[in-house]
Formats: C-alpha cells, sequence, structure tokens
C-alpha cells in the first residue's frame, strides 16, 4: 500500500502552519509501515490527478489569491479538482483553501469573485474577524471525533442545502458564527476553517481522513493503532483550557 | 500648530502618574493603566505631553527592543537627557504613561528626547501623535496573526502609521521587500539600511513571508539570502529590488556565541564594528540601529560605541549566571526570530540543554500554529551537543508533540509545566542552558529565577 499526498501550493498556502498537517499525516503512516510520498505542485504546474490519492490545500493571504485563481484556470487545475472531488478522490482544505472550494465569495465591498465552485457553498467576506480557539464535534458521519483548533476568518460560509459540515460547532464561531456548523464534508472532501494545525492533536480525524484515502484502493484495509499518548495529552489539554 | 495644555490634560497627567506611584508602591508593575486612564480623560493627551520632546522611534516584527538598547545606549554614553519605554510597553497606554512620567504636571518635558519602542499596530496612532523627528522599521515577517490576520495588514498598519509623520526621517532595512516598498509611498527623506553578505552556512529551512513581488505578483529572486525572506531579492517581471544602502554590513569577520564582528559602511566609510550581542538578526539590529542614530544627528563614532555597548533588553539574549555555568534566554515570538535562534545554537561547539517555554496568552500570540513553521527539524542535527530538552509553558504538550514530528525521541523531552519546577532542572544542569521562551513566559519565568538568584524586576 503506499499513499500518494499532493500539497498543492506549499509555498504561498502557507501562512498558518497549516503543514503541520502534511506532518502528521506521514508521521502516523510511517509508524504503520505505509509507504507515501508528498509531492508540492504550485504556480504554473498541472497535476496527473489519477496519480494521487490525496490532496491537502492550506491557508494563505488574499494578497495571493487571485494568483491562485488565475493559476487554477490557466493550467486546468480548477476543471482538475471539480472531477477529482466528484470521484471520490481526498481532499483536505483549510480555511483560504476551503473558501475557493466554493461557489463564489463576495467581498466586504460587494465585489464578487468566483471560486472554483467543486462544493455547493459560499463566502460572504464580513468586517469582524472571527478569531480564537475554538472547538467542534465531528458529524458520525465523519467519525465523531471532538476537535479542538484555532480559527482566524474574516469569511462566513454558508453551506448549500443538501450539503453536509464537517462537524458541530461546541465553542467558538465555525463557518458563520451563525447556524453553529464547522467546515464541510462532500463526497471525500473534507474543509474546515480549523488551524492548530488540525490533525496533530485530532488524531483520530486524520487516521480517518487517511484511512478514506486508502480504502478508495483496498477497501478491507485496516490501521492498527499507534502510541497516541503524547498527542491525547495535547488534545485533552487544549479541550480542558478552551472548552466553554 | 500650537498644542494647548488644558485643564482636562492637566488631569490625565496627574491621574497617570498617580495611578502609576500607586502600582509602584503596591508592587504591581503595571504598565497599561495609567495611560489607558489618562486617555479616557483627555484622548490625544499623548499628542499634548509629546510636543517638546524630539522622539526616536524603532517599529516592526522582530528587533525592536534590542535595537531600542542599541538606541538608548548613544543616548546614555553621550549624556543626553533623554526617556524611553524601558518597561516593554509598547503599546499606546504603556508610551503614554512613559511620556507622563517624564513631564511635569502642566505638560513641559523634563527630558529632551525619548527612544520608543512601538507595536506595529500602535504605531498608527503613537507616530500621529508624537510626531518623531526619526522612524527606524526593523522588518516584517508573520507575527501574531491571530492580531494582524495576515502579513500585508501588518505592513499597512506600519504604512498607515509613517503616513503620518512627513516631516520624520525613515531608515528602513533595504534586505526586507515587504518593509522597503514602503520607500515609495511616503514622501519622506528614506535611509536604507541592510547587510550586503550572506550570514548562515546551513540556514534553517525557512518559509517565505514574501515570496511574491509586492508590486506585480511574480516571484522573486535573490542574488543572496540572509535569512526568512531578507537578502538581495530582485522581481524580474517589473524591476523593484533591493535599494542600495547608506548604512550596510559589506563584511563578517567573526560570529561567535557571544558577539559578532562586522565591517560596517556609513555612507561611504568603512569601519570595523563589534556588536556586543551575537547571532545573525543583531547584525541587523546594529546596522539598523547605526542608520537611525546617525540621521538622528550622533556622528558614527558614537553610534558604533553605542553598539559595543549596550546592554541586551530583557530576555533578549540575556545571560544569567548560575554559578558554575551561564544561562542565555532568548525570546521567541514568530518563526523568523526562532528559526534565527536555531541558526545560532547551531553554532555551538560544546554540550548545552535547551529549554522551550511556550506560553499562548495575548502577547505571546494565541494561535501556536506558527510552531510548525519553525524548522525544529534542525535540532535533530545537534547530536549528542544537545543533552536534554525541557519543555514548559502552557502549551507545553503540544510544543511536545511539534518536537516528536520534528524526529526529537520522546525520552530526549522533559516535560515540565511548572516553573519552579523546570528553574530547578535547569539549575542542576552541569552544561550551559539555553531557554527560549514566548513572552509571558519570558516575564513569569526571568520573575522566579531573579527572585531565586536576586536581581531587577523588569518594571524597576
Amino acid at each position: 500500500m503506499k499513499v500518494n499526498i499532493c500539497h498543492l501550493y506549499p509555498d504561498i498556502l502557507n501562512l498558518y502552519g497549516d503543514s503541520g498537517n502534511i506532518l502528521c499525516m506521514t508521521h502516523r503512516l510511517k509508524e504503520r509501515n505505509i509507504d507515501f510520498s508528498v509531492t508540492p505542485v504550485s504556480v504554473g504546474s498541472s497535476i496527473d490527478f489519477s496519480a494521487f490519492d490525496l490532496f491537502f490545500i492550506g491557508g494563505g493571504q488574499d494578497f495571493e489569491q487571485k494568483l491562485l485563481l488565475d493559476d487554477l484556470k490557466s493550467t486546468g487545475k480548477a476543471v482538475g479538482i471539480i472531477d477529482a472531488v466528484e470521484n471520490n478522490k481526498v481532499f483536505l482544505c483549510i480555511c483560504g483553501g476551503f473558501q475557493m472550494m466554493g461557489k463564489y465569495y463576495v467581498a466586504p465591498d460587494g465585489q464578487k469573485s468566483d471560486f472554483l465552485g467543486a462544493v455547493d457553498f459560499y463566502t460572504l467576506g464580513g468586517k469582524k474577524r472571527m478569531t480564537g480557539n475554538y472547538i467542534f464535534d465531528c458529524t458520525e458521519e465523519n467519525g465523531g471525533h471532538r476537535i479542538v483548533g484555532f480559527e482566524n476568518h474574516a469569511g462566513k460560509t454558508y453551506l448549500g442545502k443538501n450539503v453536509a459540515p464537517l462537524g458541530k460547532i461546541v465553542c467558538g464561531y465555525g463557518n458563520n458564527g451563525e447556524d453553529k456548523t464547522e467546515g464541510v464534508r462532500y463526497k471525500n472532501l473534507f474543509g474546515t476553517y480549523c488551524h492548530g494545525p488540525l490533525l496533530p492533536k485530532n488524531p483520530g480525524l486524520c487516521d480517518e481522513i487517511l484511512l478514506t484515502a486508502i480504502k478508495q484502493k483496498d477497501s478491507s484495509f485496516t490501521l492498527s493503532p499507534i502510541d497516541d499518548t503524547l498527542e491525547n495529552m495535547a488534545h485533552d489539554a487544549a479541550v480542558k483550557m478552551f472548552l466553554k | 500648530m500650537k498644542v494647548c495644555f488644558y485643564m482636562r490634560d492637566f488631569l490625565a497627567t496627574a491621574l497617570c502618574k498617580a495611578t502609576r506611584t500607586a502600582l509602584r508602591i503596591t508592587k504591581r508593575g503595571g504598565t497599561a493603566l495609567p495611560g489607558r486612564l489618562a486617555m479616557k480623560v483627555s484622548p490625544e493627551i499623548l499628542k499634548k505631553l509629546g510636543k517638546d520632546v524630539e522622539v526616536l522611534l524603532v517599529t516592526g516584527t522582530n528587533g525592536k527592543t534590542t535595537s531600542a538598547r542599541m538606541l538608548e545606549q548613544a543616548f546614555v554614553d553621550t549624556d543626553k537627557s533623554y526617556f524611553s519605554n524601558k518597561s516593554g510597553s509598547n503599546l499606546i497606554q504603556g508610551i503614554t504613561s512613559d511620556f507622563a512620567v517624564n513631564t511635569t504636571f502642566f505638560g513641559k518635558s523634563n527630558k529632551k528626547y525619548a527612544v520608543i519602542e512601538c507595536d506595529e499596530a500602535a504605531s498608527k496612532e503613537v507616530i500621529r501623535l508624537v510626531k518623531p523627528k526619526v522612524i527606524l522599521v526593523t522588518n516584517v515577517f508573520r507575527d501574531q496573526l491571530d492580531r494582524f490576520g495576515e502579513i500585508t495588514h501588518t505592513l499597512e498598519n506600519i504604512y498607515t502609521g509613517l503616513s503620518n509623520a512627513p516631516d520624520a526621517t525613515i531608515c528602513l532595512n533595504a534586505d526586507c521587500s515587504l518593509t522597503s516598498s514602503l520607500a515609495k509611498r511616503l514622501p519622506n527623506k528614506i535611509c536604507f539600511y541592510g547587510v550586503d553578505v550572506p550570514l548562515y552556512e546551513k540556514p534553517a529551512q525557512e518559509v517565505s513571508d514574501a515570496l511574491h513581488c509586492i508590486e506585480c505578483k511574480n516571484e522573486y529572486k535573490y542574488t543572496y539570502k540572509t535569512y526568512g525572506h531578507l537578502g538581495g531579492f530582485y522581481c524580474e517581471n517589473c524591476g523593484y529590488k533591493r535599494q542600495k544602502c547608506n548604512v550596510s554590513v559589506c563584511d563578517v569577520l567573526e560570529q561567535t556565541p557571544d558577539y559578532s564582528r562586522v565591517i560596517m559602511n556609513c555612507n561611504g566609510e568603512k569601519n570595523e564594528v563589534k556588536i556586543n550581542l551575537p547571532a545573525g538578526y543583531n547584525i541587523y539590529n546594529a546596522a539598523g540601529s547605526i542608520a537611525a542614530l546617525t540621521a538622528m544627528g550622533f556622528s558614527f563614532d558614537e553610534a558604533k560605541s553605542a553598539i559595543e555597548n549596550f546592554e541586551c533588553g530583557f530576555g533578549r539574549m540575556e545571560k544569567f549566571d548560575l554559578g558554575d555555568k551561564d544561562m542565555r534566554m532568548i525570546l521567541i515570538k514568530n518563526p523568523a526570530g526562532c528559526n534565527q535562534v536555531l541558526n545560532y545554537i547551531s553554532s555551538f561547539d560544546d554540550k548545552f540543554a535547551f529549554a522551550l517555554c511556550i506560553n499562548d496568552k495575548i502577547a505571546d500570540g494565541t494561535d501556536i500554529s506558527w510552531l510548525y513553521d519553525v524548522d525544529f527539524e534542525k535540532l535533530t542535527s545537534f547530536g549528542d551537543r544537545l543533552s536534554n530538552i525541557y519543555i514548559s509553558g502552557s502549551r507545553c504538550y503540544d510544543m511536545a508533540l511539534r518536537l516528536k514530528y520534528a524526529g526529537i525521541s520522546e525520552d530526549k523531552m522533559k516535560i515540565l509545566p511548572d516553573f519552579d519546577e523546570l528553574i530547578g532542572a535547569l539549575t542542576s544542569q552541569s552544561c550551559p542552558v539555553v531557554i527560549v521562551p514566548t513572552y509571558t513566559a519570558m516575564l513569569e519565568f526571568r520573575s522566579k529565577l531573579l527572585k531565586k538568584l536576586g536581581g531587577k524586576e523588569f518594571w524597576r
């Protein structure tokens, strides 16, 4: 078994330590002696989507957003991503990467930008930034894990009628500070506003995502348990500090 | 424009002085409250208090405090009448409080000059109110993204501040494409400073905070790099590039664990300067300080002397004598600073113990994701030189987890959340210690350590 990970725009969408999610995934694969590869793909390159099992996109600045949207169109990555999502490829998208998967974004001044449209949701740029440590519980479909992390976004995301969230907010803002949804789970696309980074102290969700990718190739595969003492200590200490 | 001192300004000043004295007497050491109360009574009180004072202000992401100590030394050495916001409070409340202390009840300044360290976001208002004569901008890096959101926001905060002082001479880091982009947006007299040569043989692997040209978004190329995104950058597309410097380090003669020796080029004249603190980022602080001091009217010799004699700020490469060995305390706040600490300790020849204290209060940055932008993997190349790694602070488990992913064996890590226990463990080491805390961890640990060893509280 080999898990081939594609890290999209690692040089630009790297603002909040999100590459730590790649570190976590590769660490947990290594511990189980599962072979893997991580391929960075950035501006100017196209992707052979069939060569990868898991795609990761982190968060970044508004400054580079137009550059990215132009690149996604011109290199064919946009069309490829939409197809890959529909064909159940696994995506993990954080913050800016998550927003980009939606249909559009409306800035506070009213200017509308078309995004990829891979998933039915949209984002409205708010004036107030939603920042702080937060906790959400993944839905049953996503393993029911309690997730603790940090959110930092002005965008308010509203999911389409038939689109499920990744989880429900326990404390904090989540997608929009209104409907208590956090993130999105559409086919095998996991989207979230969660930094921290997301996966290191939420190992259950990491394994959930890895297994989803692995099962596309071998549906009977299981992940053996590994030593998560430190992960759980970090998780529990954070939940204790931030649960309100 | 005449600045008048009214009754409410008198009351504000009096209230500020009284509160501050009360806090000192009760040994509370607060710096923000006096200023905050004064501003409630007279919102623009800082403008009134600063009208007679010639201000040298330093802002930017990293290096403010160390630069302020370098700058201050020149005033001390030449016996000038000055004050500085030494208490480390660099927001408007603390700065207001420090101005009030150095002004009479009727608004006349007791001191001719002030050296002010100012937070990047606070610089928007502070610069407008005190109208500095010289402003030194150190650099712009990702830092406290829970406060600033994005790196460009930090830059815009600084721009807004600078645009409120059109008569100031502004010293900009030419090697920082973000900082030096301010030059063409401002009418001010600009003095560029920088480092002309690379600083490290094997620098830490770093994320870049300025990958794409700020003008046209094309990817920058470099003739050489020093650290982070700093160096001889240029854009092939639009031509934006590193400017020629008025003050620059044109050669690095020696970098030791305690100091650096460089050749400094100041407006064409080259001289050897010994910088009284080690590490590459202090070479930048020295170049910037010499630029700012000469712009302020000091001679090159006076500026050079300041760099050679200054005392570090609290926790900024500060040395503690533990009897049979030293402890070096180096404050960290963001990936760039922490990577430079790793670059610095990689130059040690002898065995040392390492301690990381990570808090997440507001002054530390509440989002500790930044730990994953630091090249802690570098620690695995230290071999036996690194004896033990102690981990403390409110986010010690997150730090330990980061090190686990960096490849550090859990046997080498000792997690001690309690600072008293940590002090016990560190003081019983037989080898030198390097302790690397975030801001509030630094204050708390330092205070406990000094109680044990005997020394000054930070606000005295």
